[in-house]
C-alpha cells in the first residue's frame, strides 16, 4: 500500500516537472520552442528521467537503449536507418551526453520535433514494453503514459491548450476517490503554483460543501432572508434560489466536486494512439511510413505556422526582449536543425523576427522583435498599444457565455495589461459559472418542495411580481435616457451581479432592499423565459452558430492562448443550456472592490433605447486616468515641476494607471514624448528622437521615452508626417542644409515627371534610383523623422544632389524632354524652362505654367494661362446656357 | 536643290482625350490598331517617311495628352510645328465644341509667325461609330469660318481615309515650310540649351 502510494507520488512529480517545464516553454509563444533560453536541455533531462524510471536496463547505457532500440523493428524498412543515425553524436548536443547513445536519441527526437511519434509505437508494443521495464515504471501506467504523450504534442505543436487534456485526476493523492473523470485546463499560471492550486482546491471544496450545507438548512428552514453576502467567491444566494423557480433542466447530482462533470474521453482527434487495439500489423506500418516521409516538412510547418501566429498577436509581452539576442536564439537554433537547416534558415531569414531594425537602436536602449508593422500613416498608430486601455468588455442582456466570449470585443486587439487582466476576468467568469451550475442543480431539489405549496400564495407572488416588473420598467426608462449603460445597469440590477453594473448603477442595485432584488430577480427571468433566452430552439441554434464561429474563424477568439480562448476550450465541453448567461455571472470581484468607473460620456451621444442594447462602445480608461492614446505631437511640452504633473495624473501611471504613493513619485520617469511620468514598468528608459524638439529647435539628442511612445516613434519613423516649414516657419534659420534640400527635393519632384516618363530615360536606369527617394517623390512637402535625420547628417543633400545632377543632365539633353519643357508665355523668349529651375523659373500651381520668375511671380497676378481658361470655360458655359434658353 | 534637301515635317495632332489621336497615329505609322484605352502621358512622336510631289519627307509626328492632368509637362513641343491636326470624335459633341480652345491654345503657345496662316488640318474621327453626333456638314462650316481648314472624316479602327488625311497634312505642312523663309526647321535647332544649364548650375550653386 505504502509502495503504491510512493510509486503514485513519483508519478505524479515526474508528471508535474513535465507539464511545468512544457508550460514554460510555450507559455512565452515563440515561434520556435526551442529557441527558448536552455528550453531543450531542460525538457530533455525531464524527459531522461521519465524514460529511465523503472527501466530493466543498466544504469551506464541510461536504462532504456534497449526500449528504444524497438524502433528498429518496429518501424518499416526506410526508417531503419534514422534510428542509428539518430543515435550519432552532434556537436551542438551537450557534451554530457557524448557517450549515451539513448541519450542523444532522445535529445535528437524532442529537436526535430518526432518523439511522440516514437514513444506511440514504442508503447504500442505492450511485449516489447514489458520486456524492458518493471511495472512500476512510469511509462507502464497507461494514464501516465497518455499525459506524457500529451504534453510531447503540446510542445511538437507548440498549443498549450492541449495540454488541457491530460487527466487533472493523475495529480492528485488519491485518484480513486474520483469516480468521474473530470478535466481541467491547465491554465497558464500554475507553472509553480501546482501545490497551493492543489490546496485551494480542496479550500473551495470545503468551502462549497459549507455552503450547499448553509443553502439547505436555509431552504429547509425557509428562512430566506438573502443577507448572505459574506462570501466573495460564492454567487450570491439570492440569484441562486430564485432559479430555484424555474423550470430549468433537473440534474441529479451525485458528486461533489467543484470541477465540472462530463464523461466525454480525450478526443480521438487529438489522441491517434488507442493502445490497446494498435498492435505491429503491416498495415498500420505503412500509415506510419508515410508519417515517417512527411517528416522534415513537418518541422518547417511548425515553423511557419508559429511565424504566423506571432504576426497576429500585435504586441507579445515577450517583445521587450531585447532583439539582438532574439536573433543570436535563432540562429542557434537553426544550427542546431542540421537535417532542415537550409530551409529552416531560409524561412528564418524571411520570417519578421530577422528583420534588421531599421529604427537605429542605440546602445543602452532597449529595442523590440521586428513584426512586420503597418506604418503610423496605415494605421494612424492603432496597432502601437498602450499597456493598459483599462478596458474589459461588458456582456449584453442575455447573451450566452459562449457568445460573450467569442464576442469581437475579445478579438479586438487590447492591451498587453488588459489582456493579462482578462485572464483573471475570465476565469471568474468561468468559475463562477461552474458555480451557478452546480447551485442550480442543488437548489432543484428545493424547487420541488416549493413547488408543492398552495396555489393561492403562488397566485399572490405572481401578481406582486408584475407589479414589480412595471416599477422596474418604468425606472429603466428614466435610466435609459441618462446614460449609455443604462441596458446593462438595469440588466444586471435585475440579475444582482452589482460588478458587471457600471457605478452609477450599482447605487440602484444595492440600495434595493434584498426581497425586490428577489423579485426583481424573477421578474427577469420570466422575461427571459417568454423572449428568446430559454428556449430550447434559440438555444440550440445559437449554440450552433458560436460553434461554427469559433471553428470557423481563425481571427476572432482563435488564439487558444488568450484568456477567452483557454475559457471556450473548457466550457465548449457543456451544453450551451447548462451554462448561464453571461450577464447573469456574479464575479468575484465586484466593481464595489476595485472601482472602475468609466470616462463620462459626452451628455449630448444619441441613444436610441432599441439600439442602445445592442452597442456598447468601448470606453477608454477611467475616470481618473485613461491611456496614452497615438498622437503625433509637434510640440515641445513645457517643462512642469514632478510634483505639479504628477498630482495632475492623479499620481498614477500614464501607461497602466498604476498608482504610485506621492513619497515614491520620484520613481517614476518621465517621457518626453507624451510628456507625462510612466511607471518603470511601462518606461524602459528607451531613448528616441522627438519630433517636437527636431522640429521646433533642430535638436537631434534622443531623450528617455515610455515604451508606448517609442513603439509609436518607431512606427511612424518613416512615415512622411511633418511638414517642417509650416510647422516652424523659422526653420530655414537653424540649418542651411534643411532649405538646400527642400530645394532638392522640389526638384526632384517635378524632374520625376519627366524621368519617368521619358523613353530615353528607361535605358539610362535613372528611374530605379529616382525611385529610392521614397517620400520626396510623392509629397516633397511632408517630412519623416527618417527624412530628418538624414538631413542632419547631410545624407540627404548628398544623395539628392547626385541625383537631381543625373536628371538634370538627361533633360538638358534628352529631346523629348526639352519637347516637354515650357516657354515664357510672357516674354515668349525662344528659351525652354523647366520647373525645377527654383531660382529663375516660378510655377503656376494651378494649371502648371511656367515663367520666367522676372516675368510673373505666383501671387503678384493671375496667371496668363489659368485667365485664358477661365474665360474660355465661362464662355461655354454661357454658350450652353444660351443653348438651353 | 531644296529637293535634294531631306526635309522634316513637323505634325502636332491635338484633341480631347479618347477621340483616337494616338490611333490615328499608329494606323498611319504602324497600320496596327488596338480596342484597348490607355492614356498618352505627356507627348511623344513617331516619324514616318512618305514622298510628296516626288520630295522624300520625314514627317514627325507627335502625339499629345488630351487629358488636362498631365500638368507637370510642358508643351515646347508646339514651337517649329509645320502644320497641326486637330481631331474630334463625331459621336462625342464636347469634343467637338472644344476644337476652338485647342486651335487657341496651339497658337498661343507655338506663337507661329503668321497665326492667320498657319496650316490645320481638322479629322472627324470614329465614323464607324454610331449614332453620330457631328454631322460633315456642321465640321465643314467650323472649317470655313477658320479659313478654310481641310476637313477629312477617318476610322482608325477601319484605316479609313488615314493614308489620304495625312498626306493632306503633309502638303499642308510642306506648303508652310516653303512659305516660311525660316531656314532653321531642324526642330532641336529651335531650342537653345545654353540657358537651361546655367540656371541649372545656378541653383545649385546657390543652394550650397
Amino acid at each position: 500500500m505504502s509502495e503504491s502510494s510512493h510509486y503514485i507520488s513519483k508519478y505524479q512529480q515526474l508528471l508535474r516537472d513535465l507539464k511545468s517545464t512544457v508550460e514554460g516553454l510555450l507559455m512565452t509563444q515563440v515561434a520556435n520552442v526551442w529557441s527558448v533560453y536552455g528550453g531543450l536541455n531542460r525538457f530533455h533531462t525531464i524527459v531522461d528521467k521519465i524514460f529511465r524510471h523503472g527501466s530493466k536496463g543498466s544504469e551506464e547505457e541510461s536504462g532504456y537503449y534497449n526500449f528504444i532500440q524497438g524502433l528498429e523493428w518496429l518501424q518499416p524498412e526506410n526508417s531503419k536507418s534514422y534510428f542509428s543515425i539518430d543515435c550519432e553524436y552532434r556537436p551542438h548536443i551537450p557534451s554530457h551526453l557524448k557517450n549515451k547513445k539513448s541519450a542523444i536519441w532522445l535529445y535528437r527526437s524532442l529537436e526535430n520535433h518526432s518523439l511522440s511519434q516514437k514513444l506511440s509505437w514504442l508503447l504500442s508494443d505492450k511485449n516489447h514494453l514489458s520486456k524492458c521495464y518493471h511495472d512500476y515504471a512510469f511509462l507502464c501506467q497507461e494514464k501516465y503514459a497518455e499525459a506524457t504523450l500529451i504534453c510531447l504534442r503540446a510542445v511538437e505543436r507548440n498549443q498549450a491548450s492541449l495540454m488541457s487534456e491530460i487527466n487533472p485526476s493523475l495529480f492528485l493523492q488519491k485518484p480513486s476517490q474520483f469516480l468521474k473523470i473530470h478535466r481541467r485546463c491547465s491554465s497558464f499560471p500554475d507553472n509553480h503554483m501546482q501545490k497551493i492550486y492543489e490546496e485551494k482546491l480542496n479550500i473551495r471544496r470545503r468551502t462549497i460543501q459549507n455552503f450547499q450545507n448553509e443553502v439547505n438548512k436555509k431552504i429547509a428552514t425557509g428562512k430566506i432572508h438573502g443577507k448572505l453576502k459574506a462570501w466573495h467567491s460564492m454567487p450570491s444566494l439570492l440569484s441562486v434560489q430564485h432559479n430555484i423557480f424555474k423550470n430549468r433542466p433537473r440534474f441529479e447530482s451525485k458528486t461533489t466536486p467543484s470541477t465540472p462533470i462530463h464523461s466525454k474521453k480525450i478526443s480521438p482527434s487529438l489522441l491517434k494512439v488507442d493502445y490497446r487495439t494498435l498492435q505491429p500489423i503491416p498495415k498500420k506500418l505503412n500509415i506510419k511510413r508515410n508519417r515517417q516521409n512527411i517528416k522534415p516538412p513537418d518541422v518547417k510547418h511548425i515553423i511557419i505556422d508559429n511565424c504566423s501566429i506571432v504576426e497576429h498577436t500585435p504586441s507579445l509581452s515577450s517583445s521587450q526582449s531585447s532583439g539582438t539576442i532574439m536573433n543570436e536564439e535563432l540562429t542557434q537554433s537553426t544550427v542546431s536543425m542540421p537535417e532542415t537547416k537550409s530551409k529552416v534558415s531560409n524561412i528564418l531569414s524571411q520570417s519578421p523576427l530577422t528583420v534588421v531594425d531599421s529604427f537605429l537602436p542605440m546602445p543602452g536602449e532597449k529595442d523590440y522583435k521586428r513584426l512586420p508593422k503597418k506604418t503610423f500613416i496605415e494605421d494612424g498608430g492603432m496597432s502601437v498599444l498602450p499597456m493598459a486601455t483599462g478596458y474589459f468588455p461588458k456582456p449584453t442582456k442575455g447573451q450566452s457565455l459562449l457568445s460573450f466570449l467569442t464576442s469581437s470585443q475579445f478579438a479586438r486587439a487590447n492591451a498587453e495589461l488588459d489582456r493579462e487582466n482578462a485572464h483573471f476576468s475570465i476565469s471568474e467568469a468561468i468559475i463562477s459559472a461552474m458555480e451557478q451550475i452546480r447551485c442550480k442543480r442543488h437548489s432543484n431539489i428545493g424547487e420541488e418542495q416549493m413547488d408543492d405549496s398552495d396555489p393561492e400564495i403562488v397566485e399572490l407572488k405572481q401578481k406582486i411580481r408584475l407589479r414589480r416588473t412595471k416599477r422596474v420598467l418604468e425606472k429603466q426608462k428614466k435610466n435609459m435616457s441618462f446614460s449609455l449603460m443604462s441596458d446593462g445597469k438595469t440588466d444586471t440590477a435585475t440579475t444582482v451581479s452589482p460588478c458587471s453594473t457600471p457605478p452609477d448603477a450599482t447605487s440602484d442595485g444595492s440600495s434595493s432592499d434584498d426581497v425586490e432584488d428577489l423579485e426583481m430577480n424573477e421578474t427577469s427571468n420570466l422575461e427571459e423565459n417568454a423572449g428568446l433566452s430559454m428556449s430550447m430552439a434559440s438555444l440550440f441554434s445559437e449554440a450552433d452558430i458560436m460553434k461554427r464561429h469559433t471553428r470557423g474563424a481563425p481571427d476572432g477568439a482563435s488564439d487558444i492562448l488568450s484568456a477567452e480562448g483557454v475559457a471556450i476550450s473548457l466550457i465548449s465541453k457543456f451544453s450551451d443550456k447548462q451554462l448561464p448567461r453571461a450577464s447573469d455571472l456574479e464575479w468575484l470581484v465586484s466593481e464595489e472592490d476595485a472601482p472602475q468607473a468609466l470616462l463620462p460620456l459626452p451628455k449630448s451621444w444619441p441613444v436610441s433605447p432599441d439600439s442602445a442594447e445592442e452597442n456598447i462602445t468601448p470606453l477608454r480608461g477611467t475616470q481618473e486616468w485613461a491611456p496614452p492614446r497615438a498622437q503625433i505631437i509637434f510640440t515641445i511640452h513645457p517643462a512642469t515641476a514632478r510634483k505639479v504633473l504628477m498630482s495632475k495624473q492623479n499620481y498614477r501611471c500614464a501607461g497602466c494607471s498604476m498608482r504610485v504613493a506621492p513619497k515614491y513619485a520620484s520613481r517614476f520617469r518621465y517621457c518626453e514624448y507624451l510628456g507625462r511620468y510612466f511607471c518603470t514598468g511601462c518606461h524602459k528608459n528607451q531613448l528616441a528622437l522627438i519630433p517636437g524638439r527636431i522640429l521646433q529647435k533642430w535638436d537631434f539628442k534622443r531623450y528617455p521615452v515610455s515604451t508606448f511612445s517609442y513603439r509609436l516613434l518607431e512606427q511612424m519613423y518613416t512615415d512622411p508626417l511633418f511638414r517642417v516649414f509650416s510647422l516652424n516657419k523659422n526653420i530655414s534659420k537653424s540649418t542651411k542644409n534643411l532649405e538646400f534640400c527642400r530645394r532638392l527635393r522640389l526638384g526632384i519632384y517635378y524632374l520625376k515627371d519627366f524621368i519617368f516618363t521619358c523613353r530615353y530615360a528607361e535605358s539610362l536606369r535613372i528611374r530605379e534610383k529616382v525611385e529610392e527617394m521614397g517620400s520626396a517623390l510623392t509629397q516633397p512637402d511632408f517630412y519623416s523623422m527618417d527624412d530628418l535625420v538624414k538631413i542632419k547628417s547631410g545624407e540627404m543633400s548628398s544623395k539628392l544632389k547626385v541625383m537631381v545632377d543625373i536628371c538634370c543632365k538627361h533633360t538638358s539633353e534628352c529631346k523629348l524632354c526639352l519637347a516637354r519643357g515650357f516657354f515664357c508665355e510672357r516674354c515668349k523668349a525662344d528659351e525652354v524652362i523647366f520647373p525645377w529651375q527654383l531660382r529663375t523659373v516660378s510655377r503656376c500651381d494651378k494649371c502648371g505654367s511656367c515663367y520666367h520668375l522676372a516675368c510673373w511671380r505666383p501671387g503678384n497676378s493671375p496667371c496668363i494661362k489659368c485667365c485664358r481658361l477661365q474665360k474660355r470655360k465661362e464662355s461655354t458655359d454661357s454658350s450652353i446656357r444660351i443653348n438651353n434658353e | 536643290m531644296a529637293s535634294r534637301k531631306k526635309t522634316l515635317l513637323k505634325v502636332i495632332i491635338l484633341g480631347d482625350s479618347s477621340v483616337g489621336k494616338t490611333s490615328l497615329m499608329n494606323q498611319y505609322v504602324n497600320r496596327k490598331f488596338s480596342n484597348q484605352y490607355k492614356a498618352t502621358i505627356g507627348a511623344d512622336f513617331l516619324t514616318k517617311e512618305l514622298t510628296v510631289d516626288d520630295r522624300t519627307v520625314t514627317m514627325q509626328i507627335w502625339d499629345t495628352a488630351g487629358q488636362e492632368r498631365f500638368q507637370s509637362l510642358g508643351v515646347a513641343f508646339y514651337r517649329g510645328a509645320d502644320c497641326c491636326v486637330l481631331v474630334f470624335d463625331v459621336t462625342a459633341p464636347n469634343t467637338f465644341k472644344s476644337l476652338d480652345s485647342w486651335r487657341d491654345e496651339f497658337l498661343i503657345q507655338a506663337s507661329p509667325r503668321e497665326p492667320e496662316n498657319f496650316p490645320f488640318v481638322l479629322l472627324g474621327n470614329k465614323v464607324d461609330l454610331e449614332p453620330r453626333a457631328i454631322s460633315a456638314k456642321r465640321a465643314q462650316q467650323w472649317c470655313q469660318s477658320k479659313n478654310n481648314i481641310p476637313y477629312f472624316e477617318t476610322s482608325a479602327k477601319e484605316g479609313l481615309n488615314v493614308e489620304q488625311a495625312f498626306l493632306a497634312i503633309a502638303k499642308n505642312a510642306l506648303a508652310q515650310q516653303n512659305s516660311t523663309v525660316d531656314l532653321y526647321n531642324e526642330f532641336p535647332d529651335q531650342i537653345k540649351l545654353t540657358n537651361t544649364q546655367k540656371t541649372s548650375n545656378n541653383g545649385d550653386s546657390c543652394a550650397c
